[in-house]
Formats: C-alpha cells, structure tokens, sequence
C-alpha cells in the first residue's frame, strides 16, 4: 500500500468504469478506452480491485496529461477519479 | 513528544517502509539482481519454470496412475518426480510464492479476487501458451532470458527477441478484444479480509519459512541442507517483486501500451549487474570445499539458440500478455490472491511437462533441432567482449525506451 491521494468528496461524475476483478493490463487500457468518451473536464470514475492500479492510473495521467485527481477506499474495491485533460 | 512516542514512530516509518510503501522499480531491479547473484553463489540461478514443471510433473504422473501408463504421451509419466519439497526447482517456486504472500499481507494488498469468466478462459490459454513457449526457449522470461542474459548464455537474446514480437502482438490482441468481444465479462468478485487477518496470516507463513529452512539445514544430506538457502533467498525475490510490482513483462509491455519506460529501464539495469555477478563467479570457476564448481559455467546455457528462443519468446510472450503476468510475475501475483493466475499455473505446468518431456525422449535439444548450446564467453568475445556485448545491449534498450518515452514512436495506438 503506498501513500495514496484521497479524492475529495462530492466529484460530480460523467461516466463510471467497472474493471472490478481485471488484473494488470486491463484496468488501465478499460480506462484509456473510456475516457475517449467524456468531454475535456469531465470526471471519469473507474471501479478496481487491482493493487496495481494505484500506480498505473495516477502515472498514466501524468503522461496523457489527464488530472489524476485520487482514490476512495471501499471495503471490496478501489474507487479512483480522473479529470480528462 | 516523549522519547519512547518518537522511537514508534520511528519503528512504525520502518515497518511502512519495508512492509507497506511500494518499492521504486530502479531499488526493485538491483535488489532482484542482488538475490539472483547470491543464490547462484549459493547453489544455481533461479527460475520459475523449474517450479511450475516439477507440479506439472506430478499432475501427468497422477493422470497416469489413474488412466495407465500405456497410452501415448502418459508413457513418459510411469515414475514418480522428485518430491515437491525436494525439487530445488520447486522449493524457488514455494519459496517465492511464500514471499509474495508474505509481502501482499503486511502491504494489506491480499484479498482473493475472482475475475470475469473471459478473464479465467485467458488465464487458461495463457498458460497452456507460456508453457508450450517455455518449452521451446529453454525458460520462461527468467531463466529463459533474465538469468540467461545473466548467465552469458546466447540464448537469452534470442528470447528476449521472440519476447519484444510476442508481447506487441498480444498487445494487439488486447486491443480486438477490447473491441470485439463482450461475452464474459461478468462473474467478478472479490474476497477482501481485515488488515488484522492479513497480518496473523502473514506471520504464520513467515514462521512457516524460517521453521521450513531449518528443517532443511538439519538434514545429513547435503542436497537436502542446500534448500534452506534457497528456499530464504527464493522468498526474498517473492518479497521483492510483490512489494516493487516489478514484473517483467510490463518492462516490454509498457514502452508499446503507454511509453512508461520506468520497468524496463530497471529490468536492462538488473540483466547488467546479474551478468557481471554470473561473470565473476564463472570465470576463475571458485571451487567449494568439496572440488565441485561453485557455479557451472553451463548453467542456464540452453541448447535453444536459433529459431527454439525466438519461438519460443514470441508465444510465451503473447500468453504472458494474455495472463497479464511472466513466469516470475505469474508467481508473485499467485501470492496475493489474484486467481486469474492460480489458473495459470496448472496450464502452464501441464503443457510444458508433457512438451519438455517429449522433447527429452526424443532428444530434441540435444541433437540440436531448437538451436545450439552458445556460452558466449567461450566464443571469439571471452569474458570481456561478452560483458561489453550485454552492457552494451543494455545501454541501448535503456536509450531506446527512454527516447520512446518522450516521443511515443513506439506506442501502438488503440
């Protein structure tokens, strides 16, 4: 478990991903693939259970320019937000 | 603060810094080659093939006492393998489960996570693929490539060719998949358990690990006494790669899927220092006590340099992009609940025992069909030309993915 970014509450959300029980690869190129379908600004919400994920979506965003903006803790799964460039 | 509240806080940090935080890949990869040099001081190199094929060993063998032996492949299945806790190869596999689990407990990262039914019939094939891939190469990534490279064997580059085909094909799949195919994906679940647990769990299996390695030192055979280092140092390489998320298929993965170029700087980096360690316990051949070499410079030079590497490289790779997961990388996720994986092993297992084992019978590696056995330092290059010729290598992977990560001319678009 690294230090994790905690999102605030209260995103006003455009879509949300399901990528419960995928393992790595496959969150990150669910998320590539669905956040081609919100607008610039919008707020995608992605749904995983893969402790990878933690690294892969924020360091993800850092390279497409997208504002990785935290996770929220379940108790089964991870919620993580991001804001597309 | 008192004095006491801070010396806490201080052990607290620690125990987050060893047990919880993730490890950068770059410490991940020299702490990887560290334990790879030290067990091959110890006894031999690593691999988790070795492990995998020992339990599929005993699958074919169960079937054959079941079935008979008469029929077909089962005939080479009639004796039983070595022992599970005997087999250096499967002692590694344990002990590098052991450690991921270890790691993926007190990181609070276990939990059993059951995947969506098209994921399973991946992890199916996957295996079946890595296996028959394996079998081909000599190795999976590891010994196939990682510790082959590492050993100076030629076969290692043919691999790691075969590797970089095969995993930007499987990208390629991937992406028609994503595309083309929406069956199966529900059945998700996921088992999650209280931090408290996971500890508890933890510590019984740490135990387990120190009471299994002096059980092994107390033996009066020395073979036998050998497998307490290896079971330790196999579970340290567990620990390591769970806790860096060091996997090696995403170091030839994410230059192509994202440009990251992060692992597969730290695996060139790993590959350099491994192969100077295997170089100066090859050279002068250090003897132990007994006369016996402390590392034989055949060790992990495979008789697969030509089309059997190269082959085998692509498949495997495009089943370890199926899996999402390489030989080591299958391992360590095993040990923190991912059952997409535990599905993997016993179709990697079965396919590369009755391959490797038909290979054997038919002396296909010996007499040269997959290719030739290539110990690069006793070729024209000696020691010297092929350290420069493997740093080298190195150096240009590293430049190459790099460069890629700042222009993406490399990157397969979706």
């Amino acid at each position: 478990m690294s230090d994790v970014k905690q999102a605030p509450d209260g995103l006003d959300v455009a879509r949300t991903l399901d990528a419960k029980g995928l393992s790595c690869p496959m969150p990150l190129l669910r998320t590539k693939k669905e956040i081609e379908k919100i607008n610039s600004g919008e707020i995608l919400e992605i749904f995983g259970t893969d402790p990878g994920s933690r690294n892969d979506i924020p360091g993800w965003c850092d390279r497409a320019g997208h504002e990785y903006l935290g996770e929220k803790e379940e108790a089964d799964f991870i919620r993580f937000y991001v804001r597309k460039k | 603060m008192s004095e006491e509240g801070i010396l806490g806080r201080k052990i607290k940090g620690l125990f987050k810094v060893l047990c919880q935080t993730e490890w950068n890949a770059t410490v991940a990869g020299m702490i990887v080659a560290l334990l790879s040099i030290l067990i091959m001081a110890w006894w031999r190199p690593w691999g988790a093939v070795g492990a995998i094929r020992n339990w599929g060993d005993w699958i074919m063998y169960g079937i054959a006492s079941l079935a008979g032996s008469e029929a077909g492949i089962l005939e080479l299945f009639d004796e039983a393998p070595r022992s599970i806790l005997i087999s250096s190869g499967s002692v590694i596999g344990i002990g590098f489960i052991a450690g991921a689990f270890i790691s993926a407990s007190f990181g609070n990262d276990f939990a059993i996570r059951i995947p969506p039914v098209l994921e399973m019939c991946k992890g199916m094939v996957a295996g079946v693929l890595m296996g028959v891939g394996a079998a081909f190469a000599g190795g999976c990534n590891v010994g196939g490539m990682y510790n082959a490279i590492g050993n100076l064997a030629a076969n290692g580059f043919a691999m790691w060719l075969g590797l970089v085909a095969g995993v930007i094909l499987g990208l390629k799949y991937i992406y028609w998949e994503m595309e083309h195919i929406s069956w199966g994906s529900g059945g998700a679940k996921t088992f999650n358990f209280p931090f408290g647990l996971k500890v508890v769990l933890g510590i019984i299996a740490l135990v387990a690990l120190v009471y299994g390695a002096y059980c092994y030192s107390g033996s009066d055979d020395d073979y036998v006494a050998s497998l307490s280092g290896i079971l330790v140092i196999s579970a340290g390489l567990g620990y390591t790669m769970q806790r860096g998320r060091w996997c090696m298929v995403q170091g030839f993965r994410e230059p192509h899927m994202t440009g990251d170029c992060t692992l597969a700087k730290s695996v060139a980096l790993s590959i350099a220092i491994v192969a100077i360690g295997a170089a100066v316990l090859k050279y002068s051949v250090p003897m132990r006590a007994d006369g016996e070499a402390v590392l034989d410079p055949i060790n992990y030079v495979r008789g697969t340099f030509g089309w059997g590497a190269v082959v085998g490289g692509f498949i495997f790779g495009f089943g370890a992009m199926l899996a999402g997961g390489c030989g080591s990388g299958t391992l360590w996720r095993v040990g923190e609940g991912q059952i997409k994986l535990w599905l993997v092993v016993p179709f990697f297992a079965i396919s590369n025992s009755m391959l490797v084992a038909w290979f054997n019978d038919n002396d296909i590696e010996a007499d040269g069909v997959l290719g030739k056995f290539v110990y690069m330092p006793e070729t024209f290059l000696g020691y010297g030309g092929t350290l420069f010729l493997i740093v080298f290598a190195m150096v240009i992977w590293y430049v190459i993915v790099d460069w890629n990560e700042d222009t993406g001319k490399m990157i397969i678009e979706m």
